[in-house]
């Protein structure tokens, strides 16, 4: 069994694990309530690249499932007792909800171009944040509000923010390998073929839309799940959750860190998290710091024209063009010889 | 019936305005095969220019021409660096023009401020006319006035002139138009500069009628005119008219009556078209949706 695994799987084992131990040696509370970001938004651009990089389907409402995860177990855990069984239940409605919106987005649109499923979830999207500013018995408004979680057992409830951050990197390490086991299996091979060229998966005999239908509900509910992680970091939730700079946040994730990877969402979350933080400190130095979506706007469209596959990508491509030298230097010298 | 009329030329008005961004998308789209996310961010550039040139020189003429010249100066930007590296690429195409859309409604922040810019109306469309009981509001009428008029000329351009025609014909088929020795690139760049300077015109005549400017409207219009440009079927310009109009009086009419519906009978719309009729109402033979 252990044999079995790939070098990479142990590389990243490795790194969860140096993860782990980081807060018994760093834990300030700024820099934990760093790291939970990056896992909570390493988790949704993880599902923003299955639809994106995988796929090859251009997701601009990602916000809305995150949004709804958050509402979801803000709601449950407002409206009934802050217990672990409200925040299961929670958890629940927030992953089915995000299920069916996909759903539904998806038998509408992704038989048609690229474009429809992109304007449809920018469009819904808007429709959320909408909902949510207008719907005021139930989300507040624009105010948002603060809410109760669960307390822990025993002493564990002092070292509260350390358990929130232990509990959002066990997520995100089982999502990373549960969906890197999908992407390896017979149903991810395939969504790759229809990334690739779609007509030659039709006449190889798949339907399509199925596999992407599919894929848009798992993206949809891991999306609402790292909602969920998000809400119960801050214990707080407003509309701001639905906002376009969520799925802006996610995409340039995905695209700085490496389209068609999971590793590379996750380091494209560390980058902009740490560039936010200590780009927003900048701003007294100079103005053009405070409009850091420009600077960021910029070097997105300069990553999408000139290394479209990102940091990860692009060192794996460096990678594989190394050994297929190596590999063509010994052949020649073997030749030689 | 007052009131109905009012709500109806109300609708008519916004109709027109989201019909200036939305021909220009569909136009764009048609011919180039390029959806451009980015349209609207040039719709809130025409509306931040046509008001800054407005206080600057107090002639509404003038203000309108800015903003009209400042949509063809960025239609011209966006073409050349935004668009031309990624033709053929539909997936770069919708990440790097969402990308840019941020990048222009960043922009407008740094050049004029980050506050909302009050917009005046000019003082020759300032009040309203009264035929019979019923009020109508000048500058709306100007508003449909200028739409309509638009309309005509988009159609009687494309119907009877020789550019086009070599449009029509580029909507059809590319190829074909590139192998009769034609410049497409030129016509391309065509057609994006003056869409873009349609998104422009609407926004410098917006930002009046609503009395305000501001950085997030290219968004929110933005989505209106996609889900326009989806109604009334992808290439077509009568289509888009139709869908800009049904989208602008159901939106007034719904803001009036049940105002937390307005933005769910528009959804509501699209979601009906998606479904029975996914190529829009008006299919553009040429033109594929699949």
């Amino acid at each position: 069994m252990i044999k079995t695994l790939q070098k990479s799987t142990w590389v990243y084992l490795f790194t969860g694990l140096m993860l782990v131990l980081l807060p018994f040696f760093k834990d300030e509370r700024w820099f934990l309530f760093l790291m939970i970001q990056i896992f909570v938004f390493g988790i949704f651009a993880m599902s923003y690249d299955l639809l994106l990089g995988y796929t090859g389907i251009v997701s601009f409402g990602h916000a809305m499932f995150f949004g709804v995860g958050a509402y979801s177990v803000a709601i449950t855990l407002d409206r009934f007792e802050p217990s672990f069984m409200s925040l299961l239940l929670g958890i629940v409605i927030a992953m089915a909800v995000g299920g069916l919106i996909a759903f539904i987005a998806g038998i509408l649109t992704l038989r048609l171009k690229s474009h429809y499923y992109a304007m449809l979830t920018l469009a819904l999207a808007n429709l959320f944040l909408v909902l949510a500013e207008k719907w005021r018995s139930l989300t507040k408004g624009n105010d948002g509000f603060t809410f109760q979680i669960p307390e822990l057992p025993g002493g564990l409830e002092d070292h509260r923010n350390m358990v929130i951050y232990l509990f959002c990197l066990v997520s995100m390490v089982v999502i990373f390998f549960g969906l890197k086991r999908l992407t390896e299996s017979p149903l991810g091979k395939i969504l790759v073929a229809i990334r690739e060229n779609e007509q030659r998966v039709v006449s190889l005999g798949y339907k399509i839309m199925p596999y992407k239908v599919i894929i848009s509900v798992i993206s949809g509910v891991v999306a609402s799940f790292a909602g969920v992680l998000y809400a119960i970091s801050i214990r707080f939730v407003d509309t701001s959750v639905f906002a376009i700079d969520m799925t802006l946040d996610a995409l340039l994730m995905t695209i700085i860190g490496g389209v068609g990877t999971l590793v590379g969402p996750i380091i494209g979350a560390g980058i902009i998290e740490f560039a936010h933080h200590y780009l927003s400190e900048l701003s007294d130095v100079h103005w053009i710091f405070e409009r850091w979506i420009i600077l960021f706007g910029i070097l997105y469209i300069l990553v999408v024209i000139f290394f479209p596959s990102g940091i990860v990508g692009t060192i794996n491509h460096k990678l594989a063009t190394r050994k297929q030298r190596k590999k063509e230097d010994e052949q020649s010298d073997k030749l030689a010889s | 019936m007052d009131l109905f009329i009012n709500l109806a030329i109300n609708g008519i008005a916004t109709g027109m305005l989201i019909f200036l961004i939305a021909c220009g998308l569909t136009l764009i789209f048609g011919l180039m095969d390029v959806l451009n996310f980015a349209h609207g961010g040039i719709f809130a550039w025409g509306a931040f220019v046509g008001v800054w040139g407005y206080s600057v020189t107090q002639n509404f003429l003038i203000s309108i021409v800015l903003a009209v010249i400042a949509g063809l100066l960025i239609g011209l930007i966006t073409e050349y660096l935004i668009i031309r590296p990624v033709y053929g690429n539909h997936i770069q195409q919708i990440l790097i023009t969402l990308g840019f859309m941020l990048v222009l409604s960043e922009f407008i922040k740094v050049v004029f401020g980050p506050n909302i810019l009050a917009a005046q109306k000019p003082p020759f469309l300032q009040d309203y006319w009264l035929v019979g009981d019923v009020t109508i509001i000048k500058y709306r009428a100007f508003t449909i006035v200028v739409g309509f008029i638009i309309f005509v000329a988009i159609m009687a351009v494309l119907k009877y002139t020789k550019i086009g025609l070599i449009v029509r014909a580029g909507v059809m088929d590319k190829e074909m138009i590139q192998a009769l020795g034609v410049n497409i690139r030129l016509v391309f760049i065509g057609v994006f500069m003056v869409g873009s300077a349609l998104a422009a015109l609407g926004g410098a005549l917006f930002a009046p009628s609503s009395g305000v400017a501001y950085a997030e409207m290219g968004m929110e219009f933005g989505i209106f005119a996609f889900i326009v440009v989806i109604i009334g079927g992808m290439g077509s310009v009568p289509g888009s008219l139709i869908a800009a109009l049904l989208v602008g009086l159901s939106n007034v009419f719904m803001a009036y009556y049940v105002p937390s519906l307005a933005m769910a009978v528009t959804m509501i719309l699209m979601f009906l078209v998606l479904i029975f009729r996914p190529e829009g109402l008006f299919k553009v033979s040429g033109v594929s949706n699949k």
